[in-house]
């Protein structure tokens, strides 16, 4: 077979019928291109990979099990843990869930210091893809070490309202635990003016390089009805061109009093993944002024909260927007103070299904890429 | 039940009975640690020891290369740790991809019975002199997780560790001084690593 | 172990569910009735000859169907266009105990935005289920997970292995109430032959009792 090049001369190959045989790269636990231990087997057929078979499960540690024995306050902490880079957002899914089971109303000031907490580890949730996909993409370090820094004013900020660095457990059903400090709105205000800055200074460097373009531009693309089929949500949606948003869809909390846009790719590659979730973020600044503009004074916490929190017999499937995708909680509750079944669904777990249909026909070096735009977290993957 | 009852009950020894659990327990065994001997101590012992070991001492502590293994939560305050904010260039520590060529493997986050056997792999690939970290409280002892049966309760269990930092997760500057400690430990050790 | 109730666990005990019996529990389970004019009534008018119990949930309708029209009324949910649930949501596994065991769909349509929870219930003692990954191809890894958990076979799943626990270890599933979290606390002292493998570290206190529990062979459960 001849191949012929554009306006170049080629050398022209016959091919033989050589005998070759498939092999098995494993991308083992233990890889600096995985986020976390991740084991993939790919069947590589020259430097094409035809067949990948992602095997999960080096970080099951049983949050779901461990929930069935705690009360209701001690589950909130492996809420924390299982999405470790979007904590705020999957302890607001497993308290409303609580709330709506237990019908229990939560105060104005309490709901909007909780959508702003949110939007704000939304924030640090894709500065961190931004850092991780840019290190997968050959970037070796320059994203992460700006994407970090980022990280760390929005960090000090959740230091200074809950105490803790990472695993707030600020969150309760009904409000928040306490109160915010006085200096809250300004400080908030001062961070969203860094992170202007620092999206921008992302931007400038990764978004119209040639060379990050070429690497992700087609690669990995999946279609709207595709994506749909094997269940995909958050950013993969979007960027294959399905305008959903459960903000949007099915509003709660108080996200129906704000406007902001929801950002839609076009041909559902890598690409546009990474675009996405960039201007995802300028959305979320949007979102996070007008609550600080609209926030009032009051209560946190309803005042006639029991201590013992005993839910009535019931179950709720409570989803939420998470920056990965749809988290979801599937409460339920046989009376009594600890949960009967808490089903923990996913983003990553449903997002991470559609890796072979993705990859294969791409390139080794391909795969790598796919993986860091699929954003995956093993936490949530193995729960 | 009540913890007072709880303290007093013996906690149940898992005993492997059945071939699945046999096989696990054979994957959860210890790695045999085997210490090494250097040339200079082989060759002419006792003669120019004290200060090479100084010397060696001083330049392993100083340039410690932990192997990149994030396993979870505690992987990202490690990471920031290595970046700019609480930076660990400044004491010569540089994450290292490759087991081969590096020092210390810095367990950040929880280990489960399945990855067991890779962290063993890993041990074993590092060369002398090696050091272990176990970073977070989920290394330590097991964590928030230590009441799941598919978790190791703590990696000291599978390898030896010298060095445990708590915190769930700790923070940058409580890993750095445990880091400090491992330096400490490194220079006082220098006479007894191969 | 959990609460329950326990007026509901001596009426069901000792007897695979029937289907009348099932949508007893699902009424007894959710006292709300379902408003006319919901999901509800356009899966009866799709579906005539399926029985169908249902009830309000805290957020969407809840249908329990029997096990046998799984596969059809599943994949009318996804092909007819009044119902047209293209997104399979969620599918999990919830042990009853002696009531059973359940699967739990959570489906959404993205054109008519409408949500529905579907439930089937399976005998303890017969755990089979038709598989949706014909329908859905994002069932694949839930029902993967739901069969290692609870010990629920899927029918027609292309690659039913472990996903999540390792291989060796499939003597048992976690989720299931009879293994109970209580008592896994173990001290992880493990004895191979005559040998103990891994001591570890031995809690401050607990010298005596490892010594007494190593020594005369205290049965602990996994």
């Amino acid at each position: 077979m001849a191949k012929r090049g554009k306006n170049r001369l080629m050398v022209v190959e016959e091919e033989r019928d050589l005998e070759t045989i498939d092999i098995n790269v494993n991308v083992g636990p233990q890889h600096p291109a995985t986020h976390g231990v991740f084991r993939m087997v790919l069947t590589v057929s020259g430097e094409k990979v035809v067949d990948v078979v992602p095997h999960i499960g080096y970080m099951h540690r049983g949050a779901e099990k461990l929930s069935e024995n705690a009360d209701y306050r001690q589950a909130l902490i492996f809420q924390d843990r299982t999405d470790y880079l979007a904590q705020f957002n999957c302890e607001m899914c497993y308290v409303m869930a609580l709330e709506k089971l237990a019908g229990i109303e939560v105060p104005e000031r309490a709901e909007y210091i909780r959508v702003i907490l949110s939007e704000l580890n939304r924030l640090t949730s894709h500065y961190m893809f931004a850092g991780a996909f840019g290190t997968d993409l050959g970037v070796y370090g320059t994203v992460y070490t700006y994407a970090f820094r980022e990280r760390e004013f929005i960090q000090e900020v959740f230091e200074e309202i809950t105490g803790d660095r990472m695993m707030y457990g600020y969150f309760r059903p009904g409000g928040v635990v306490w109160d915010v400090p006085d200096n809250f709105k300004e400080r908030v205000r001062a961070v969203c003016e860094k992170t202007r800055i620092g999206i921008n200074d992302i931007e400038r460097l990764v978004t119209g390089n040639e060379i990050f373009v070429a690497r992700s531009r087609d690669i990995g693309v999946i279609s709207g009805e595709d994506a749909i089929d094997y269940g995909l949500s958050g950013p993969m949606l979007r960027a294959s061109g399905v305008p959903v948003d459960l903000r949007r869809e099915e509003p709660y909390s108080i996200y129906d009093r704000f406007d902001f846009d929801i950002p839609v790719g076009e041909r559902g590659d890598s690409y546009d993944r990474y675009l996405v979730r960039m201007e995802e973020m300028r959305q979320s600044l949007r979102i996070i002024e007008q609550a600080l503009e609209q926030m009032p004074e009051g209560p946190i916490l309803p005042e006639k909260l029991p201590r013992r929190l005993r839910l009535p017999p019931g179950e709720v499937y409570m989803r939420t927007e998470n920056p990965r995708g749809e988290y979801g909680i599937y409460l339920v509750s046989k009376g009594g103070e600890k949960p009967y079944r808490l089903k923990i669904r996913s983003s990553c777990f449903c997002n991470l299904m559609a890796l072979k249909k993705m990859t294969v026909g791409h390139y080794v070096a391909d795969a790598v890429t796919i993986l860091g735009s699929v954003d995956i977290v093993l936490g949530e993957v193995d729960r | 039940m009540a913890l007072e009852e709880h303290a007093k009950t013996p906690p149940a020894v898992w005993k492997p009975t059945s071939a699945g659990e046999l096989r696990e327990a054979e994957r959860l065994r210890p790695v045999e640690v085997i210490p090494g001997k250097a040339l200079y101590r082989r060759i002419l012992p006792g003669v120019i020891q004290a200060p090479a070991d100084y010397i060696l001492g001083l330049s392993r502590k100083s340039s410690v290369w932990p192997l990149t293994f994030g396993l979870a939560c505690c992987a990202i305050e490690m990471m920031s740790s290595y970046m700019s904010h609480h930076d660990l260039d400044r004491f010569g520590i540089i994450p290292w991809a490759s087991p081969r060529q590096a020092d210390v493997m810095i367990i950040s986050g929880t280990v489960t019975k399945k990855m067991a056997p890779a962290i063993k792999t890993l041990y074993e690939q590092m060369p002398n002199p090696k050091w272990v970290l176990a970073m977070g409280a989920c290394a330590t002892n097991g964590g928030p997780y230590t009441r799941y049966d598919r978790v190791v309760q703590g990696v000291d269990k599978i390898i030896p560790v010298d060095v445990y930092v708590p915190g769930c997760p700790p923070r940058p500057e409580a890993l750095i001084e445990g880091l400090i400690a491992l330096q400490n430990k490194i220079m006082a050790d220098r006479k007894a690593i191969g | 172990m959990s609460d329950i109730d326990e007026e509901k666990e001596d009426k069901l005990a000792g007897s695979a569910p029937t289907n009348g019996d099932v949508f007893k529990m699902l009424q007894e389970d959710h006292e709300a009735p379902v408003s006319p004019g919901t999901v509800a009534d356009t899966f009866k008018e799709v579906l005539p000859d399926v029985t169908f119990a249902s009830a309000q949930g805290a957020l969407d309708v809840i249908l329990m169907i029997a096990r046998e029209d799984v596969p059809r009324v599943l994949r009318a949910a996804k092909d007819d266009p009044r119902l047209d649930f293209k997104y399979l949501r969620c599918l999990s596994g919830v042990d009853h105990m002696e009531r059973g065991l359940e699967i739990v769909y959570q489906l959404y349509s993205y054109t008519h935005k409408h949500s529905v929870t579907l439930k089937v219930r399976l005998p303890q003692e017969d755990p089979h289920i038709a598989s949706v990954t014909s329908i859905w191809r994002g069932a694949d890894w839930h029902e993967r997970e739901a069969a290692e958990m609870f010990g629920i076979v899927f029918e027609g799943h292309p690659n039913l292995v472990p996903l999540l626990l390792p291989d060796d270890m499939t003597d048992h599933h976690p989720l299931r109430k009879d293994n109970p979290l209580a008592q896994i606390e173990e001290w992880q002292g493990v004895r191979l032959g005559e040998d103990v493998v891994n001591v570890g570290h031995i809690p401050a206190g607990y010298e005596e009792l490892a010594a007494k529990s190593a020594g005369d062979g205290e049965e602990g459960k996994e």
